[in-house]
């Protein structure tokens, strides 16, 4: 082989190649297929429950215009979504070290109730100490509350899907105990709500210029930063090609030299960050105050948002808008048809159910997709 | 006149959706949110709405309801009735109250009115539904003191808040009332008005808890138990159904539980309702009629706002004279001569 | 019986694993089949076990044109097949694991277990294998647990048995005996297909060989008429260089000193025995033993993964004995891990991520937190070229590799960071004969550069064709060792050695 050819060769080498039209089937034509089959099968279960076609018809329009129709449903779609994908990323980077965090939930309420209680402590602070504080004790929390469960995996071996589940509970019960301390209790509420936090510490509204009651906040900037970040540790940074050593082979990591310990802790401390995130995203963005069980189950959720997502710090945006979306637009749903929330669920959940099944969508719609080898397929 | 008016409005409705717009219909429209409970929780989402129902067939109004699945959904969802056509937005439980007031606040002329909460100062566009449940709970225990063989009540709680503990303060003072009056000794185990402190499940979904908790107080003598903690109580009901009425009675709180739980309907002496039907219906009346205004509706004996359900099928059970000196408290705390808390 | 396959084709998608095939079966007589992995081999005996249906050509039993639908149709037709991985239940008895399946029952469902022993007994008999009907599989050596799963097989009435690769497990010695029983079974009229891809093996047993390479029948032959380059170049497809040419040994310092190295399992039992044993700089050690005979704990030990009981590890005169893995790394210690798919690689990762699996944080490739991408992918590119490493680029998932491609790959990684010691276990496990001397030729290489190379391998006759010093283990023992600058080694001495006859 003469130099030139040598050259050549490399830069074949280099060349990376596109994953073709399977792939592009995969993340665009699938999640199309997906919704459309849903709303076929939501409109066939409005059907069932003797909703006339009318209805049906117009709760769709509503689904549509809750999410996008206006400058008002695309900001209510972007509040919703906020979190999730705050959440929904600390879940995707989880699973790429191979640690299946069940425990979202529990820390975005510390990450939230930490956030609140700085917020409203320190009070007398000038905007622009007083939310990057917050946000970062919120972000702190949700990190320390993460680590138990990943410093018990690393030293014991319990596994996190118990110790997450298990500190869930425990948060729950904790927010209660915390929401109920003169400290931290709303003066002259007898009920477990906690002190507002000073507007110095809210992220600030954007549209409230053209409306105020607009919702969404400064919170989708940290999303965006967020996603960047995520990306750069997965597939950029050296922590982030020990996370995902650790989780596509734990032996092969182990041989490589990288110390899983250390990986599981970080981990899930990165990941209960951006939870953290998510709770202090709510609390300063959307609620102004913790209450019992705020969260409401974004952390949950955010499992779905993340797995939906490939666990790809994009496909999680995505995901997470597409939630966001759904909330709004479903809101919208019971607004304008009186179709029960129930059934805005449901539609929701399938959704959710064809675009996991890929496998699914391709054999409802055959003509759809390319044929694929038999061996592959 | 009203159900013409009302199936005119059918119609006009039923177009409207055809045509898919929604345009401000003419009738009266009361709207609900409820909170994070759903409008079918068993509780006081259903039985506000039921006050809603009530309207509608007494005045032959329009209700319609959004549920809040999440607490971020309160703002949106009165948002998006804000820019509708409700004559009176009804929210419902302390967790709306942020919520409603500031939502009322920003649009001075809709009227709204929240149940189970109240606002100091008041707010001009804002009614607030409040309980006396203590007069009602104060016949509980002067009853209760009055019917126990063993001179023992017991009474525990879901959680130690004020809209819990107001039962129990309630229940004690009325045995206490009762032992004054006939120089008896009835004790109340499980709430002591004085430490604030006594008997709390911390939850108000546990039925085991509920079983638990009365089988301790009916070891300690108790012969009649009163569980504050919503759905916990029918565990409790459960063991007074084994155990026989003879040994272990039940008294209801906030519906009427021989109602609400018919299978062991037989088990319940009374049960302390808050009507939440009740304040509702009296709130769309007012605002009908403009007589509307900001403040707080006490729901009381006096307007049938808390009462005391009927004994049903131990009617026969108390005594002619309790069910007498009952009515005659009961007037008397209507008239203010009696005094059910200091 | 006779067996006759006519122009069978098996495709799957794109690729042609079978291209129209012929081949026959007949009573009383071996048939070698030899082939590289991926040459079709399998395919074409689950074509005839009736696990996968052709997409053209016939199968033809004593002449009949037979279309089998399932493996149970193979089975009722008398093709058995011995797999290359045991399919047994380790805490059932022989007899239990024979009759699994095909229960002998009596009245209302009654097992006649002393009816499975009879059969047993008459087939052990018949044969000369010599297996307790009673014997717990998990208590008996991987040589009879095969001669197991061949009486599953004759149990079942089989004419024909098709042995999958079944030296691969077996000492020395176990595979003369298991040669002996093949004898039997042909003496007895059974039909064999003996597969497998070490050519000396298929030229002493097979009456007739067909050489199979890229889905297609290359070579037939008299094994009386065929010599070993000349199966091999049949089997490549270019000629292929045996005897590896070294030049004499000249060791340098020692590099690597073990003393009394004691290891235990995760189960606390003794892995590795008090061992002592030193590797110099220019000189491949070779440690032959079967396979659980502690050397996996060995190189666990040595590379870091696991702790020492007992005993200390120097290397290059600094004492490593609680080093982490990556400072044995970084001190220059490579390690070419015995199972690359389980520990050597990342299927899901890319060529290049799993090129600087164990060296991303060098500042070779990084700089502060992050990995400078750019520069991996161009010197992966340039280690895949230099180490032939076949891919369409760097960027694909090594899962898509073939076995020699990913070791390759796992040499090119451990290779081209500057080691002076190589522990490499079982370095051509399950390659084919190109790749096998491509590695060899490597690991010589490296020798000659003043590397010194720990060589751990099941295969003897790697051992003796790379080594400078032998040492053999056996139940966590070094129990024999020898030098070849004293002169040839005898390979059955070192067969007994793995045996533990030296005991």
């Amino acid at each position: 082989m003469n130099e030139t050819q040598q050259t050549m060769s490399l830069n074949h080498l280099l060349k990376a190649q596109r994953g073709g039209r399977s792939r592009f089937e995969d993340l665009v034509v699938v999640p199309i297929f997906a919704v459309i089959v849903a709303l076929i099968l939501g409109a066939l279960i409005m059907l069932a429950t003797n909703v006339e076609p009318a209805r049906i018809a117009q709760s769709y329009v509503a689904l549509l215009e809750g999410s996008v129709g206006s400058l008002n449903a695309v900001s209510e779609t972007l509040t919703a979504a906020a979190p999730l994908v705050l959440a929904g990323l600390g879940l995707a980077l989880g699973f790429r070290a191979g640690l299946f965090n069940i425990g979202a939930e529990g820390q975005i309420l510390m990450g939230g109730m930490a956030a609140v209680v700085v917020g409203f402590s320190f009070s007398s602070l000038s905007p622009m100490a007083l939310l990057p504080l917050s946000l970062l004790a919120g972000a702190l929390a949700g990190a320390l509350y993460a680590s138990i469960a990943g410093a018990l995996r690393a030293a014991t071996g319990a596994h996190e899907v118990i110790t997450t589940i298990m500190l869930n509970l425990i948060s729950y019960r904790l927010l209660d105990y915390m929401l109920r301390l003169p400290s931290v209790q709303k003066e002259g509420r007898a009920d477990p709500i906690s002190k507002s936090v000073p507007e110095a510490a809210e992220l600030p509204r954007l549209l409230s210029a053209i409306d105020p009651n607009l919702r969404v906040h400064a919170g989708v900037f940290l999303v965006l930063l967020a996603v960047v970040v995520v990306y750069w540790i997965l597939f950029r940074s050296k922590i982030g090609f020990e996370f995902r050593a650790s989780g596509e082979n734990a032996e092969a990591a182990r041989f490589a030299g990288i110390r899983s310990g250390i990986v599981i802790v970080a981990a899930m401390a990165t990941a209960g960050a951006l939870a953290g995130l998510a709770g202090a995203n709510q609390v300063l963005g959307v609620l102004g105050r913790a209450t019992p069980g705020f969260s409401a189950g974004i952390g949950f959720d955010a499992i779905a948002v993340a797995l939906l997502g490939r666990s790809h710090p994009v496909g999680v945006l995505l995901a997470g808008l597409l939630f966001g979306a759904l909330e709004a637009g479903g809101r919208q749903m019971q607004v304008d048809a009186g179709v029960s929330i129930d059934l805005i669920g449901i539609i929701q959940a399938l959704i959710i159910v064809f675009i996991a099944a890929p496998l699914l969508v391709r054999a409802i719609f055959p003509w759809g997709f390319r044929k694929t080898t038999g061996r592959e397929g | 006149m009203f159900i013409h008016k009302s199936s005119a409005f059918r119609h006009a409705a039923l177009a409207c959706l055809f045509l898919g717009m929604s345009q401000a219909a003419s009738a009266f429209t009361v709207c609900q949110v409820t909170d994070t409970g759903g409008i079918d929780d068993n509780s006081f989402n259903q039985t506000a709405w039921k006050g809603v129902l009530d309207a509608k067939e007494q005045f032959g109004i329009e209700g319609r309801f959004l549920e809040s699945q999440a607490e971020t959904d309160y703002e949106a969802n009165l948002n998006s009735l804000i820019e509708g056509d409700c004559d009176l937005i009804v929210t419902v439980g302390f967790l709306l109250g942020d919520a409603t007031q500031k939502a009322a606040l920003d649009n001075p002329d809709q009227r709204f009115s929240i149940v189970d909460f109240a606002y100091d100062p008041v707010v001009p566009n804002i009614l607030g539904q409040v309980y006396a449940t203590d007069e009602a709970a104060f016949l509980a225990g002067y009853l209760a003191a009055g019917m126990s063989q063993t001179k023992i009540l017991g009474v525990f709680g879901g959680i130690n808040i004020p809209p819990v503990t107001i039962f129990m303060d309630g229940f004690v003072r009325g045995a206490d009332y009762y032992n004054e009056q006939k120089g008896d000794s009835v004790s109340v185990l499980g709430w002591s008005i004085e430490t604030r402190e006594g008997l709390f499940t911390n939850n108000f979904d546990s039925l085991d808890d509920g079983r638990a908790f009365a089988q301790n107080l009916y070891d300690e003598g108790a012969d009649i138990v009163l569980p504050v903690a919503g759905p916990v109580g029918l565990g409790s009901a459960a063991l007074a159904d084994e155990l026989g009425i003879e040994k272990l009675k039940i008294i209801g709180v906030d519906a009427d539980l021989y109602l609400t739980d018919p299978e062991k309907r037989h088990v319940y002496l009374t049960s302390i309702m808050k009507r939440m039907d009740a304040t509702v219906l009296k709130t769309i009346e007012m605002a009908r009629n403009d007589t509307f205004e900001g403040g707080v509706l006490v729901g009381a004996l006096a307007n049938g706002g808390v009462d005391l359900a009927p004994f049903h099928d131990m009617e026969a059970l108390v005594p002619e004279s309790l069910k007498s000196e009952l009515a005659e408290i009961r007037a008397g705390i209507i008239e203010g001569r009696i005094k059910v808390a200091p | 019986m006779q067996v006759e396959l006519r122009g069978i084709t098996k495709r799957f998608g794109e690729i042609v694993a079978n291209d129209s095939i012929d081949l026959t079966i007949r009573e009383g007589e071996v048939l070698g089949l030899l082939g590289e992995n991926g040459a079709g081999k399998s395919t074409l005996m689950n074509v005839l076990c009736g696990l996968y249906s052709p997409d053209a050509g016939e199968i033809l039993i004593n002449g009949e044109p037979t279309v089998f639908r399932g493996p149970a149709d193979a089975i009722q037709a008398g093709i058995g097949m011995v797999h290359q991985h045991f399919m047994l239940v380790p805490v059932f008895s022989v007899t239990e694991n024979v009759v699994l399946g095909v229960e002998p029952t009596g009245l209302l469902d009654h097992l006649d277990l002393e009816k499975g022993r009879r059969e047993v007994r008459e087939i052990n008999e018949a044969y000369g294998l010599h297996v307790d009907p009673d014997g717990l599989i998990e208590t008996l050596p991987v040589g009879v647990q095969q001669r197991v799963e061949i009486i599953k097989v004759l149990f079942r009435s089989a004419d024909v048995l098709i042995l999958d690769e079944p030296t691969a497990v077996l000492t020395p010695q176990e595979v003369e005996e298991f040669f002996q029983i093949i004898d039997y079974l042909r003496d007895a009229g059974k039909a064999l297909v003996f597969i497998t891809h070490k050519l000396n093996e298929i030229l002493e047993i097979s009456d007739r060989i067909s050489v199979l390479r890229r889905g297609k029948i290359v070579g037939e032959g008299d094994p009386a008429e065929l010599t070993r380059p000349k199966l091999a170049e049949m089997m490549v497809g270019r000629p292929v260089t045996f005897d590896v040419a070294k030049a004499p040994v000249d060791p340098g310092p020692v590099l690597l000193d073990v003393q009394d190295l004691t290891v235990l399992r995760d189960n606390d039992e003794i892995a590795v025995d008090q061992v002592s044993l030193n590797v110099r700089s220019g000189e491949i050690v070779g440690i032959a033993g079967v396979q659980g005979n502690g050397q996996s704990a060995l190189i666990e030990t040595l590379t870091g993964l696991r702790r020492a009981a007992h005993g200390t590890v120097r290397f290059d005169g600094h004492d490593i004995t609680r080093v982490s893995v990556r400072k044995r790394h970084t001190m220059g210690i490579a390690h070419i891990p015995e199972d690359r798919q389980r520990a050597g690689l990342i299927g899901k990762f890319s060529v290049a991520e799993n090129m600087v699996l164990n060296n991303y944080y060098s500042s070779r490739f990084s700089s502060g937190p992050q990995v400078n991408w750019s520069t991996v992918h161009k010197s992966t590119a340039r280690a895949v070229q230099d180490f032939d490493v076949r891919t369409p680029s760097v960027f694909e998932p090594v899962a898509h590799l073939s076995g020699g491609n990913q070791q390759k790959l796992v040499v090119a990684r451990e290779l081209s960071r500057e080691a002076r010691l190589i522990i490499a276990g079982q370095p051509t496990r399950g390659l084919d004969v190109g790749s096998i001397e491509y590695i060899h030729e490597r690991l010589i290489e490296s020798r000659e550069q003043g590397c010194g190379v720990l060589l751990i391998s099941s295969e003897l006759d790697e051992i003796m064709a790379l080594a400078d010093r032998i040492l053999v283990m056996f139940k966590g023992h070094v129990v024999a060792e020898y030098d070849t600058a004293e002169g040839p080694v005898n390979k059955s001495s070192i067969g007994l050695a793995m045996a533990g006859a030296a005991l």
